[in-house]
Formats: structure tokens, sequence, C-alpha cells
């Protein structure tokens, strides 16, 4: 009987499956090229949530799941499981960046460079493509690829110099001796390492909730921050040889870092600058500036309970978030029973008033 | 006899066959992680081991954290049951099941007595483990503390302290508001003296069986990736006032339609017009029960509750007659 009905189980999952597949359609391989080719952000989203770079991977995810990007995220995730971690890539020296600006000042050393972007674009839909009027062609002029090798002093270097800034202190840790957070799990207080890879990696939606949050000034006490620079760049990722110690390029990333910059008083008696700071793979810039005031915010002592280091971090985080989220859905009879049964026991009095009985009598 | 000059032996020969996936999934790093920290685990018992948790293809709160335990320690000579709610036949079950079968190639069954590793979801079975067998439990949330302290850098003070104050304070609040305690299933627990512990969602009814138990029962939350064990024979004591004794639930007069006994746990079925009916929650021990009823040879271990509902530890309970 049970053992018929464990097979019955079996077979609703893989007709489920199956009916699922059938109402999304095949996919193919030329498919899954067209969006590796035609959605880069999408991809990006889903390489940065799912800490793994692979375009060709991210697409298939997109594809077999017919678009939903939780599961997407899931299987990039869950496929790294299967990958030992065999090295640790050199800090990255070398970008080349194809956007770079920065709020806080008019032009700034090395020039705002505007790169690729809609933000001064009409949102409009362009209907032509609709009707094929333009063939499968945009109507506007194709743009080519300029990106800048020369190197970018970053703003908060120049603020730094000014006195404005507290000075950095260089980090000489070896890559392998930076904590890792798919290795060791988050603790708090969190390690910088730990709390910026966990941005890294924070669910896009989630993250501008609570950073957004923050920007109306929910508890940030009114002190708006400022975007000291957004970049979005081509970094060279390059890893040391195991055996000749050769360091070699293992491939280009696409990356987005961004850097805000607010006045504080909390922690000194005069007020200075201080900084918030994230860098995702991909280009992502509303996670990105989300992120970096939320990582302002977290450096707070009096930090608004949502913008705390516990709170934002684990409650971004995409995977957990979202299976949690759909765990609700299954069975949960025997924990239901549980409670039923107690709340039908103080119905009938309760065991104190029982026990209050036997005493009278 | 012609000799043979022995095959020359390329690097492809020597190399095993290319595969998608690695022996129960998980590469060999995150396997020695988890058995580094579930031997942690046993060695202080109730005590909450951080791992690293690394993503299983099932959503997160499917029993991510017990699956990763099991991918850690099946091995080929197991045989592994997997039950959701005391059933073999959910489909989440029949799903982790199916899974831990590809990718490990082990046997499977859903007979409690014969199988070596029980992955279980919110239930114990009826019949007992034995030394030999070893539970994992999927876990959602792995704080007691949680409910009463949502900070997890205080909760951790407060377990280096074991100052559970707040945990009794709650229930005695509970007890001057409601008489009675609504702590349901997830009932906190004492281990060893010492930690307070979540014993994941198993009802009241299943809590008793972790004390003394021959078995190992290993705990897991892949979600909060933290991981805790309760090894063989290590004392579990629910939270209970001396004059308020902890309390299962009752089922003296509720009976299973399919076998007809009383005094297991039960599921209630709701009926279309009012009233409920019961069906014993254990799914294959019902099977059980209804082969014995029609005369088919079968085993059945010994149980927990006996068919009067008196627990098999005498002492560690209330007797049937002082609960009701």
């Amino acid at each position: 009987m049970a053992y018929v009905a464990a097979k019955g189980g079996e077979a609703a999952i893989q007709n489920a499956e199956a009916f699922y597949r059938f109402l999304n359609g095949k996919v193919s391989y030329g498919f899954i090229e067209h969006l590796e080719k035609h959605l880069p952000y999408l991809l990006d989203r889903i390489m940065g949530e799912g800490s793994l770079y692979a375009p060709d991977l991210a697409a298939l995810a997109i594809a077999q799941t017919g678009g939903d990007l939780y599961e997407s995220v899931l299987l990039l995730r869950a496929y790294r499981s299967t990958q030992p971690r065999l090295a640790y890539a050199e800090p990255i020296q070398e970008t080349f960046v194809i956007r770079r600006i920065s709020a806080s000042f008019k032009d700034i050393p090395g020039g705002q460079i505007l790169g690729p972007t809609l933000d001064y674009s009409h949102r409009i839909l362009h209907f032509d493509i609709l009707r094929k009027f333009f063939k499968d062609e945009i109507a506007e002029e194709q743009g080519k690829l300029e990106t800048s090798t020369t190197p970018l002093t970053s703003v908060s270097h120049w603020l730094r110099g000014e006195g404005l800034v507290a000075p950095a202190s260089s980090d000489t840790t070896e890559p392998s001796d930076i904590p890792d957070v798919t290795r060791d799990p988050i603790q708090f207080p969190a390690s910088r390492a730990h709390r910026l890879q966990t941005l890294a990696r924070a669910d896009t939606g989630g993250i501008l909730a609570l950073g957004y949050s923050g920007m109306r000034s929910y508890g940030f006490g009114g002190s708006h921050p400022t975007v000291n620079e957004v970049r979005l760049a081509y970094a060279e990722v390059h890893l040391k040889h195991p055996v000749t110690g050769q360091v070699f390029s293992a491939g280009r990333v696409r990356v987005s870092q961004a850097e805000v910059i607010a006045a504080s008083s909390e922690n000194k008696d005069l007020p200075e600058l201080t900084l918030g700071f994230a860098m995702t793979f991909g280009w992502n810039e509303v996670k990105l500036i989300s992120a970096a005031m939320l990582d302002l915010q977290m450096n707070q002592t009096e930090a608004h309970p949502a913008h705390t280091e516990e709170f934002v971090l684990e409650h971004t985080e995409p995977v957990e978030a979202s299976g949690f989220c759909i765990h609700y859905k299954l069975p949960h009879y025997v924990t239901f029973q549980s409670k039923l049964d107690r709340l039908r026991s103080i119905k009938a009095g309760g065991i104190l008033a029982k026990e209050v009985q036997h005493d009278a009598d | 006899m012609t000799q043979t000059k022995p095959a020359k032996k390329t690097l492809s020969d020597l190399a095993t066959p290319p595969q998608d996936y690695t022996y129960a999934f998980l590469d060999e790093f995150a396997k020695r992680e988890l058995r580094r920290k579930i031997l942690k685990a046993i060695a202080i018992p109730g005590y909450q081991v951080p791992y690293a948790s690394r993503e299983v293809p099932m959503a997160r709160g499917w029993g991510t954290g017990g699956l990763q335990v099991t991918l850690a320690t099946v091995g080929q000579a197991d045989t592994v049951k997997v039950i959701d709610q005391g059933a073999d036949d959910s489909v989440n079950a029949a799903n982790l099941r199916r899974f831990i079968a590809r990718m490990t190639g082990v046997k499977t069954t859903t007979d409690t007595l014969g199988s070596t590793l029980i992955q279980s979801r919110h239930r114990i079975p009826e019949e007992r483990l034995k030394e030999e067998q070893i539970l994992i439990l999927q876990v959602p949330i792995p704080e007691p503390l949680r409910g009463i302290e949502s900070s997890m850098t205080q909760s951790r003070e407060m377990h280096a302290d074991a100052d559970y104050a707040l945990m009794w304070v709650g229930i005695y609040e509970d007890l001057t508001r409601f008489k009675e305690s609504m702590l349901g299933a997830d009932y906190p627990v004492i281990v060893h003296g010492r930690y307070l512990m979540a014993p994941s969602p198993i009802p009241r009814w299943d809590t008793p069986k972790l004390h003394q138990a021959e078995h190992l029962t290993l705990l897991s939350a892949g979600r909060e990736k933290r991981l805790y064990a309760v090894p063989p024979y290590t004392r579990v004591e629910p939270l209970e006032f001396s004059d308020v004794p902890f309390r299962i639930e009752n089922y003296q007069d509720n009976h299973c339609a399919i076998s007809g006994v009383n005094n297991k746990f039960m599921n209630e079925i709701p009926l279309a017009n009012g009233g409920s009916r019961f069906e014993l929650s254990d799914s294959d021990y019902t099977r059980k029960l209804v082969m014995q009823k029609r005369s088919e040879p079968v085993h059945i271990g010994e149980t927990y509750f006996d068919d009067e509902g008196e627990f098999y530890i005498e002492g560690y309970l209330q007797t049937v007659k002082e609960r009701s």
C-alpha cells in the first residue's frame, strides 16, 4: 500500500515536471545562444546572485526554468556545490572601465565616463520592432565598445589626499586566507570579507527594498548619502598556476562596484566622511548602490533594526529566502496537529484548571 | 599458449569515465567538512555547529540541511528511508529519496526496521530505532531561543552562559494566561543537562523518543547553516516545571480508520459533514499493521509507546492514568 503510494508520489513528480516543460515549450541550443547574446543584464543578475560567472550556464538556467529567476539562481548555486575550489584568484589589479560616474563632483580626475546606459533615454516602447517595420534592426545607431585602460584613481583616493576621509590601511592577506562565505558560514558580527561577499550574492530586489527604506531616511536620521562613484568594468581574473607559480589570466568578467559617502558624527567628536562599498559580478547598478548604502548604514552603532548587519545579510539571501518561502507549500499537518492539541486542551480549561478541580474534589 | 603483449595504457584508460556528478553529489571537500562538523556535533551534544551548507538541487527549506548530512554519511552498504510528516509517499519525501538513490545508487526502503539511515521531516517513526541506525532530522529553525531573542549574536552568548531563564518565563506566562503551555511541536529540550535544543518540529509525542535512545540522531538546518546531534544514550529532557509536567498529545480515544489502533500519533482528517477521521501518521507502520490484520507474514518492531499508550522507559513520562 504505502510502497505503491510511494511510487505514485514519484509518478506525480514526473508528470508535474512534464506539464511544466510542455507549457514552456522546447529549449533549443539556439535559444540559449540568443539569451546569452541579447539579455546580458539578466544574465548578470543571475550570475551575481548565483556567485558563478558562467554566461552559458546562466542562459541555460534561465531557459530551463522558463525565466523563473529564483529557480535559475538555485540551479547555478547547486551546480557550484559540485565543483571543488581549486584556486583563489589574485586581487583584481587591472580593469577595463566602461562606465564610471561620480555624483560628488562635477568633474573628477580621469573624467566622468558615461559608457553604455539608458539612464537618459526615453523609456518608450519601440513598437516599430513589434510591427517588423524596421525588420529586426533597432532603429538607433549601434555604438561600439570603448573601454578605458588608463588607471582611474578613485574619488575616495582624492578625498583621502584632502584629509576628508580617514586613510585606508592596505590589506596584504593572501587570497586563500580571505574568509570565504561559501566555505565558512557567516557569523555575527561578520568579517568585512563575509559582509561584502554576502552583499555581492544578495537578492537584487531584497537589497533594493532594504536599501530604499534607508534612502527614504527610514531610520537613517535624515543624512543623505552621495554616490561617490559607480563603475562598470571588465576585470581580468588572474590565477597563480599551482605547479609553476606563474600568474596567468583565466578570462575577463563583467563587474560593477559602487561607493557611497556620507557625513557622520557618530563615532567621533568631529564629523567626518564615511564610505559604503559594494561590488558584484555583472553590471547591476540598482543592487550595488543599494548595497553600498546599506554597508554604510550597517556601520552605524544605532542602525535601524532593518539596516543592521544581521538583519540585512540574513534576509536578502536569494536562495534561502525564496526557498523557505516556497517551503510553506509543503504539508505541515503534524505540527498543525500538535498545535490543535494545545488549543483544544486550553479551550477545555487547561491542565492547571483540571488540577484545581481535582484538589477541590 | 601465445604470449600477448601487454596493452599500452593511455591516460584515458587510467582515468575513471567522465560523469556529470561525483558520488553523493557534493564535492569531496564539502563532504569532508560535513563529516568533521558532524563529529564535533556528536562530541558536544545539543550544541549547534556552524557549517558552510552548500546549495543542493532542492530549494532551501525543503530538507537541504538533512540532505547534506545524508549525502555526507551515506555509504554504499546503507539502506535509506525518507519520510515527510511520517509518510514515505509524500511527494517531497519521494523526491529526496529519488535524488539520494540517483546520486549514490544505494538501496532505499520504506521499512523502518530495514533501514540504516532515515531522513525525516517532523516525525520519528513509531517502531523503536536501534543502535546501528541513524536518524537525520530536517530542521527549519535550529535556534530554540529565536522566538525570545532574534539576534544570533545575543543567543550565542545565552547558550554560552546556559542562560535560559527567558524560556522558563515564557512557559510560565503561558501557564498563567492559558493554564496550559502553548508550545506545540518543536518542544524545547535540554540535552545532556547542558544545551537547550530545538528537536525540530516533531510533535511532543516524538520528543521522549530522543531520550536515552539507542540510535544516533543528527539534526541539520541547511538555510541556517547549523547542525547538531543527540548521541545514543543521552539524556534529553523537555523544559518542564516539577509541578506542571510536560504533556504529549492525547490519542487515547482516537482510533486509526485503517488499522484500528490507538495510542500512536495520528493525522486528523476533517470530514465534509463535520467531525473528523483519524489515521496513523507513520505510513509504513500502518502498512505493517494492515498486513498483520490480513495474517500476512510481517515483522513489526517494538514501539516506543505500547498499545495502552505507556512509554517504554518507565518513569520518564507521566503514566496514561496521570495524563488523563
